[in-house]
């Protein structure tokens, strides 16, 4: 295309909204941000350089409103739209609106976002450029089908139903047993309608502890297909990931290599542009690795690849964008640090449940080897509308004990954030596991071992301490001797 | 001895070597009360180990028998009203005076609470608390009612110390303690690991009476240690202690000087001075001894407010036999209550009341006592005015000094007021008539008292009166359904001392525990002002230490109250931070938890999206949902969080209406089980 970005407006909000902003500003890129009436005053509206208000709290009447999105990058002037992750990020229809409505999209080009987002389609694609795929059906509607094709294929419980337009954990639902199927079709069916607005249902065996491992690939218009190798994501919670690293811990050189060219392979196959990751499951037990899916956008975890190439990705999608070559090909990415990434959700690190308010303090972490992407600040309200997302924190080291090292500190003794639950208790207690530095665990560690992590959470910290004695001195300051002294 | 440090007893000895060390002593030992009776006797209990734990470096040099630091009602109290743990206090203390023995009082089977435990609870409450002398009382002097305790605290090496509560009354004398006695020597298997101990709760010993009784015991017995216990009420504290020291007690109780006021023990120095220009020496390194005293004055000021509002010695007290400890309680709740002024009615009443059922008055008979006696003076004062208090009490008067408690030699008239005068009586003095505490020391009392607490009822209920100690009726509990209880109630797993808190007040001891959950370390590290009182004014801060880091809390301003709601603003280590107080005028927003099996609660905080299942719409009361089905679906950030039925059941109740948004356990349905 060789257009260049004169202004570019993030359809987004949060940590990817931030993210984005970042290099825009390096590059001195002027920004324009979106908000849902509840985000009016939300730290990526600060950031930009101008703000659009586009509807009311629910996702649908705002941040997935493709027309008011379209509406405001050309009502401020914006030729460029990045979609960041979630949201419209995956949804071929708007990318297409943004083209048709003259902007520039970043991201890959419709048509692939729409293949690989249809994942029978995906791993049809998969399966022609020899890439090992999952047994499993499409299509499907009802148990029967699911039972019969069980029976045909040999294929035993668990298995995992899936919105057919999946992604990020939503409309995925994991079967144990025969009488939880009919359940199981109506939530992921219900899910898959309310996040991606497409029933479309398919059906694949479980791989039982398997890891999760996915390889980050950077394509220009010029043919060049690059891979920033790959990161593992195995830890995850509810299927949503929580803590991701690069490298891999589970695969040795010539894996690596395979599933890297394997990667590269596919995205030339489609015709893939700009940035996008595609994931494997990997069993450990057979070092086999099967195709899951491939992401046509940017991704959380992308920071840690940044960190052990160096390379900045939301730039690279920019100079995609603007039709620039890569100023650099294969044998020139030299990863040369251990990088971990963990994610501060607001959530109760024991249930899980979402935890909404206000953040009354927040003390970011800093210190030798971090990085933080944030998406709140301290004051800010947490609207139970989004993601529980908040911040992103990532450490890199020479190697993965370094990287550990720092991440236990951060966590530790650096991180307050007061006003809502976080999981941080959780992530400390997973780095800190036996198992977790030996790089042994699969997708159910946390299943798993979740009483015992529990159990290890630092029950107490003089900090939190001194606040229970401040409370107090506060009510007694107001209200004076109580009844019951 | 003045410069010199020595510990004559220390933790860790065997009880047969501390007796030995005393009986060998040339002279007696004090032990001092400082860090507990003197508290219940004048303050309420209200002193905080953060201020006593102050007094701990010099009781480590003073040459005490004993720091008497525990039981009694300190226990409740610190749960209830300071918010401190029993076990915690020990801690603090033991860490700061290493070499004092710390003593405790406990009420026999009564333990540190207010009614008989089964045997299992005493055995395990007295195994898990970490004190060095035992003193054990029962306000029946019913000896049996001590074995438990005994056989714990002796088998885990500890000093027992069985008191004889005393009393000077005309049924108290000489024969009836050297009985009392007798049975303790025969509980404890001889005089060589005990010290008796003679508990004048009351302070009403007069000094010759005291010298008799310590005579008599030490004639009987005469290797037997004796310590007097007395409170200072009568204001004949100082003779009478020097009177049993002259007869041959050992060790004596005694306070902090500066903490002496009119209920408690008399003051260290004084009587230290006394007794040895008496030619009684006296085991305390004086210096040390002064300050204590000294440092006490540097904190005492703080408890004025729990000081009790009746002031000054009362010599009456060997009448009516109200004990140092409850002096300051029963005086409040006169107060609150708006009773004060019929205060010296009810203490005459007590008096009368005493002769008519005997036995002792300290816990928990004192409040037995108590209740009845200001209940039944209240009552009258209700029902006919003022006059009608003075009414009863000449009525009891002529009953108990003129007629010898001859219910016939009474008017009619008279005979039927006083065969109601117990129906209100509390359940404890109920009890206690059917021998649920044990056997009263002179027997049963009077028919007519039966008649007159139970009414048509009574000849029933004596059938059911029990010979037996409680320890021998009384059903063992299930310590691992109440340990799970308590799990239940605050949602983990409670810790060791949590569950003994809970087994002995359950009520206090959960209130205290979600105190300390939100309030964490509070009680132990605020000065008592700020403890109490808060900061005043901007610019006022306090300064301690949590862990050995310092923290520093400054007030900044207090906001007026809006809607009930005040804003405080703080600075906390120089951070500003902004608290919003609900008053007791804030509106409360009361949301229904999920409670038991048949209520349904949200399993996450969200959105109730749906309420019934697609495959049979909505559901509403009444309907019949089976076991796995889905009653409704919670949406939190995206996620669907599907309810099941958990058994076949009816709707009895939806408790939230669609599309509302709950909290987690929030309550949502209540269903009727079928079958």
């Amino acid at each position: 295309m060789g257009q260049t970005i004169r202004r570019l407006l993030v359809a987004n909000r949060g940590v990817p909204a931030v993210r984005i902003m970042h290099t825009c500003r390096d590059r001195m890129i002027p920004t324009t941000a979106v908000y849902s009436t509840p985000d009016r005053l939300a730290l990526h509206v600060f950031m930009a350089d101008s703000a659009v208000s586009i509807g009311e709290a629910p996702p649908s009447e705002s941040y997935l409103n493709s027309e008011k999105m379209i509406e405001a990058a050309l009502s401020t002037g914006s030729n460029a739209i990045h979609p960041g992750w979630g949201f419209l990020a995956e949804n071929s229809t708007f990318a297409q609106m943004v083209q048709d409505a003259g902007l520039i999209w970043i991201g890959p080009p419709p048509s692939v976002i729409k293949a690989m987002g249809d994942k029978i389609e995906a791993k049809r694609l998969a399966i022609r450029a020899n890439v090992p795929t999952i047994p499993g059906i499409s299509g499907v509607t009802e148990d029967k089908q699911i039972l019969r094709w069980m029976k045909d294929d040999h294929i035993a419980f668990p298995i995992m139903i899936k919105a057919a337009a999946g992604g990020g954990g939503k409309g995925m639902v994991k079967v144990e047993s025969r009488e939880e199927i009919p359940q199981a079709l109506a939530q992921a069916r219900s899910e898959a309608k309310k996040s991606f607005g497409d029933e479309t249902l398919l059906c694949e065996k479980y791989i039982e502890r398997g890891r999760h491992i996915e390889v980050q690939v950077v394509a220009d218009e010029h043919g060049n297909v690059i891979h920033l190798f790959e990161r593992e994501c195995t830890l995850q919670r509810r299927n949503q990931k929580i803590i991701e690293e690069a490298p891999s811990p589970s695969l040795n050189e010539d894996l690596r290599n395979e599933i890297c060219f394997t990667a590269v392979r596919l995205m030339r196959e489609i015709g893939y542009t700009t940035a996008g990751t595609v994931e494997f499951i990997f069993d450990s037990a057979t070092k086999k690795y099967y195709f899951l899916e491939v992401n046509t956008r940017l991704q959380v975890e992308h920071g840690v690849t940044e960190l052990i190439t160096g390379h900045d990705i939301v730039g690279l999608m920019l100079d995609a964008a603007e039709g620039k070559p890569f100023p650099f090909r294969q044998t020139d990415i030299h990863p040369n640090r251990w990088a971990l990434e963990a994610r501060v959700n607001a959530e109760d690190p024991r249930t899980f449940n979402p935890s909404f308010g206000t953040i009354t303090r927040l003390q970011v972490p800093q210190g030798p080897g971090v990085r933080i992407s944030q998406g709140v600040y301290e004051g800010a309200p947490i609207p139970p509308y989004y993601d529980s997302l908040i911040m992103l924190i990532m450490t890199a080291g020479a190697d993965r004990d370094d990287a550990i090292r720092a991440m236990d500190r951060t966590l530790s003794r650096n991180l307050r954030v007061e006003g809502v639950k976080t999981l941080t208790p959780l992530l400390l207690s997973i780095f800190r596991h036996e198992d977790f530095r030996k790089g042994e665990f699969s997708t159910r560690f946390i299943e798993e071992h979740m009483d015992e992590l529990v159990s290890r959470f630092r029950e107490r910290d003089s900090e939190d301490e001194v606040l229970k004695i401040a409370k107090y001195v506060a009510r007694i300051s107001a209200l004076g001797p109580q009844e019951w002294m | 001895m003045e410069n010199t440090i020595q510990h004559l007893v220390s933790p860790g000895m065997s009880p047969g070597e501390i007796v030995k060390r005393i009986r060998d002593l040339d002279g007696i030992a004090f032990t001092s009360t400082g860090m507990r009776d003197a508290g219940q006797s004048d303050y309420k209990n209200r002193h905080r180990i953060f201020d006593l734990v102050t007094l701990a470096p010099f009781y480590e040099r003073m040459g005490l028998f004993s720091a008497e630091c525990h039981g009694g009602a300190r226990w409740h109290v610190g749960v209830m009203n300071r918010r401190e743990s029993p076990f915690e206090e020990i801690r603090l203390l033991r860490e700061r005076m290493p070499s004092v023995l710390l003593q405790t009082l406990i009420r026999e089977t009564n333990l540190f609470g207010y009614r008989p435990y089964p045997k299992n609870v005493i055995e395990y409450v007295v195994a898990n608390v970490d004190i060095d002398v035992w003193r054990c009382f029962s306000f029946l002097n019913d000896i049996r009612n001590m074995r438990a305790v005994a056989e714990v605290v002796m088998k885990r090496g500890r000093l027992f110390q069985p008191a004889i509560s005393f009393t000077q009354a005309d049924w108290t004398t000489n024969d009836y303690y050297l009985g009392v006695v007798r049975e303790i020597v025969d509980l404890c298997g001889g005089v060589d690991e005990i010290i008796l101990c003679i508990k004048d709760m009351a302070g009403v010993g007069s000094p010759e009476r005291i010298r008799s009784l310590v005579s008599a015991i030490k004639d009987a017995y005469p290797d037997l240690l004796i310590q007097y216990h007395r409170h200072t009420t009568d204001g004949l504290a100082l003779p009478a202690l020097l009177a049993s020291a002259q007869a041959g007690a050992k060790i004596l109780d005694l306070e902090e000087d500066s903490l002496t006021r009119f209920y408690g023990q008399a003051p260290i120095l004084t009587a230290h001075s006394y007794f040895e220009e008496s030619g009684i020496k006296v085991h305390l390194n004086r210096a040390e001894t002064e300050k204590a005293v000294q440092k006490v004055r540097e904190w005492i000021n703080h408890y004025e407010w729990c000081e009790s509002p009746f002031k000054g010695f009362d010599h009456t007290v060997t009448l009516h036999k109200m004990p140092g400890g409850a002096f300051p309680s029963s005086f409040e709740q006169a107060q609150k209550g708006g009773f004060l002024h019929r205060m010296p009615a009810i203490l005459r009443v007590m008096s009368l009341f005493n002769k008519i059922v005997k036995y002792f008055d300290v816990t928990p008979g004192s409040q037995i006592t108590w209740v009845t006696c200001s209940g039944i003076v209240n009552k009258y004062a209700k029902e006919k005015g003022e006059s009608g208090a003075k009414h009863i009490l000449d009525l009891l008067t002529r009953f108990v000094e003129e007629k010898g408690q001859d219910l016939a030699a009474m008017e009619p008239a008279e005979q039927e007021e006083l065969l109601v005068l117990f129906r209100n009586a509390p359940g404890d003095f109920k009890n206690l008539l059917l021998g649920g505490y044990g056997k009263l020391p002179m027997g049963w009392p009077a028919e007519w008292v039966y008649r007159s607490t139970f009414g048509d009822a009574w000849q029933e209920r004596m059938a059911e009166r029990k010979e037996l100690s409680p320890l021998d009726t009384l059903q063992d509990d299930d310590l691992s359904r109440i340990r799970k209880d308590l799990d239940d109630h605050i949602g983990r797993c409670a810790s060791e001392e949590e569950f003994i808190l809970y087994l002995m007040h359950p009520k206090d001891a959960l209130s205290m525990i979600e105190f300390r959950e939100e309030f964490g370390e509070t009680p132990l590290v605020l000065p008592t002002n700020v403890w109490r009182e808060g900061l005043k004014r901007p610019g006022d801060k306090v300064e301690f230490e949590l862990w050995g880091k310092p923290y520093c809390i400054e007030l900044v301003s207090v906001g007026a109250e809006y809607e009930g709601e005040i804003h405080v603003v703080m600075r906390v280590n120089n951070k500003t931070r902004v608290y919003t107080i609900a008053t007791p005028r804030a509106k409360k927003v009361e949301v229904r938890l999920a409670k038991g099996p048949h209520q349904i609660g949200a399993p996450i905080s969200g959105n109730v999206w749906r309420i019934g299942n697609p495959a049979r719409g909505a559901l509403k009361p009444g309907d019949i949902v089976h076991k796995g089905e889905e009653i409704a679906n919670l949406e939190a950030m995206k996620m669907e969080n599907a309810i099941l039925a958990p058994f076949d059941a009816q709707i009895a109740e939806i408790a939230v209406k669609l599309n509302a948004t709950v909290q987690e356990k929030q309550l949502l349905f209540v269903l009727k089980p079928l079958s």
